[in-house]
């Protein structure tokens, strides 16, 4: 029990910046992104691949190419056919695609972990947790405190909360608009890029992998409320749990199947997510 | 006129082409069944459904299970059990999810092929997992070749029909309501909720019988028809010919098959790339949709005017 319960903690961890990423774009912007789970992969492949040349320094050019990529998709992908919602979908889901065919041509089928910087375990409450797991918990609290300090604390973190509530507003006030949502997808980009680097450290990442993440992501928004930032955190903790749970009292491959019922449930009780937004 | 034109070309093609393209051609007119029935919710009802290929899926799994299972009924029966079983499936989708504004239907439905796919995998032993079930030769559409050309042909005309008059009946203007203005539809007294559900079952059951009838052109299921890739497929065709119009989809449902299986196949061929030949079907979406939102052929339409 324990056990699901610190190993839930990790895995939830690291959903709440992949799931926080997808949130604030959608909030911000109503830009629902496909090729949000391509971050994930692309930034943990190149981290990957910089590793022999760079060592553990290869996670920043990693990060900064996945910011990089986010405002490039934003920019001249999903800006041009903003106003066509369906379009927007499509575009991201297209491109979602095509990164995965091209990173299939160029590395094969075959799943790549990133070595972690530390190893051992230590007992935590009786429990034995690898040190690596640890690691990517501290990391990611630390990642998603900077992201609710961005947010609260500087003047662009108040711009694109007052973008998400009211464009038209924020418009009149002088906010740049067009630039804030560029900023958010770039943002949204490396929490994705960051967690990416991390599940690779714990499992390993293969092309198909964009498509699994973005059943959790999605899983995840809808549990809590499109647009919800917080209702994302909370829903990220609970999908980690069931996931967890799930792997260790039946099987791995039912864990998908246990995040979908879940949101079923949930969509049938509260249609809007647990802390939904109109 | 030019229905009768395109008919005759089609009718006399198999006398005078190689039986790769017949083959082929068959498949598209599958193809077509598909990708108006997901025009059917998508562009009459307005509602994005991305899970499309699990209404297919369903269909071509029920039929190829009913068939391997020796009970011993007609193809055609079992076809009609996997629309009706798609229909039933679709209906629960609906109740939950169309009672919900905006994007909650496109995330639900988006994450259900995926699903399938895993289903497909962890029972294994009954649905064959990435090998699919294979159906016996004696399990075909029909003997020849050309036969099963003139049937996957019939197969078409008669959903095209059928979901033209659905169109044009009254419950395909309410849908068209619904598409424009929900809020109104419902002020006017239109049961919006019951409307799209309707709707959307219609969907699935066109969209599990042709499943069931691909399943028996080409004698093997597999989870291809489930995947998203085809899914992707489906919405190109139907984007490029402009939703909501019934013959834009088709023409849209042909040009994107057979680029795909032939051209795009050829110059992957030709070019000896190690890729699959979706790449440059997502290159061409992600074009398509970036020079004309709004669909190819509403914007020639427009040009020529």
């Amino acid at each position: 029990m324990l056990e699901i319960l610190i190993y839930g903690i990790i895995i939830g961890s690291i959903w709440t910046l992949v799931s926080s990423g997808f949130s604030l774009v959608f909030g911000v912007a109503r830009i629902l992104n496909f090729a949000h789970g391509t971050f994930f992969v692309l930034c943990a492949y190149i981290a990957i691949l910089l590793f022999p040349y760079l060592g553990y320094l290869s996670v920043i050019p990693a990060v900064i190419f996945t910011g990089l990529f986010g405002w490039i998709v934003y920019r001249f992908l999903v800006s041009p056919v903003r106003d066509y919602e369906v379009m927007v979908i499509l575009i991201t889901l297209a491109l979602a695609l095509l990164v995965e065919e091209i990173l299939l041509a160029v590395f094969k089928d075959v799943s790549k972990s990133f070595p972690s910087p530390v190893s051992g375990v230590v007992f935590v409450a009786g429990v034995p947790v690898p040190m690596n797991r640890l690691l990517i918990l501290g990391v990611a609290i630390a990642v998603t405190i900077c992201l609710e300090y961005f947010m609260s604390r500087t003047k662009m973190g108040k711009f694109i909360t007052a973008t998400s509530q009211d464009p038209e507003a924020s418009m009149l006030v002088g906010i740049d608009v067009e630039r804030v949502y560029s900023v958010t997808m770039v943002v949204s980009a490396m929490l994705a890029g960051i967690a990416g680097i991390l599940y690779a450290q714990i499992y390993s990442v293969n092309p198909a992998t964009s498509l699994r993440v973005l059943i959790y992501a999605f899983a995840i928004v809808i549990l809590g409320g499109l647009g919800s930032v917080r209702g994302s955190i909370v829903a990220s903790y609970i999908i980690g749990f069931i996931q967890v749970a799930i792997s260790m009292l039946f099987d791995p491959r039912w864990a998908e199947i246990a995040a979908l019922l879940t949101i079923i449930a949930v969509l049938i009780v509260r249609p809007k997510g647990l802390f939904g937004v109109e | 006129m030019w229905w009768i034109i395109a008919l005759a070309v089609l009718a006399i093609i198999p006398f005078v082409s190689p039986p790769s393209l017949v083959y082929l051609l068959g498949l598209t007119f599958i193809f077509v069944v598909f990708v108006v029935s997901w025009d059917l919710i998508a562009g009459y009802a307005g509602q994005i459904n991305l899970g499309h290929t699990v209404f297919i899926g369903i269909g071509a799994y029920t039929t190829a299970l009913l068939q391997t299972g020796k009970i011993g009924l007609p193809i055609w029966a079992t076809i009609l059990i996997g629309g009706l079983t798609a229909t039933a499936f679709g209906f629960l989708i609906g109740a939950i999810c169309l009672r919900l504004r905006g994007y909650y239907l496109a995330l639900v439905t988006a994450i259900l092929p995926l699903i399938c796919i895993q289903i497909l995998n962890v029972y294994s032993e009954i649905f064959g997992g990435y090998e699919g079930i294979p159906l016996g030769l004696d399990k075909a559409l029909a003997k020849d070749p050309i036969a099963e050309y003139y049937i996957a042909l019939a197969f078409m005309l008669a959903c095209i029909v059928a979901i033209t008059l659905l169109i044009r009946s009254p419950l395909g203007i309410k849908l068209k309501a619904i598409r424009e203005d929900e809020e109104l539809a419902e002020a006017i007294g239109i049961d919006v909720v019951r409307y799209k559900l309707i709707a959307f079952c219609l969907s699935a059951f066109f969209a599990g019988l042709a499943g069931g009838v691909m399943a028996h052109y080409r004698i093997t299921v597999g989870p291809d028809l489930f995947d998203v890739p085809l899914m992707l497929t489906i919405i190109l065709a139907a984007v490029i010919g402009g939703l909501g119009t019934i013959y834009g989809p088709i023409i849209g449902a042909f040009t994107i098959y057979l680029a795909k299986t032939y051209v795009f196949a050829r110059i992957v061929q030709m070019l000896s790339l190690n890729v699959s030949d979706e790449i440059f079907l997502y290159i061409l979406l992600i074009v398509v949709i970036l020079k004309c939102p709004e669909g190819i052929f509403p914007k020639l339409r427009r040009l020529i005017a």
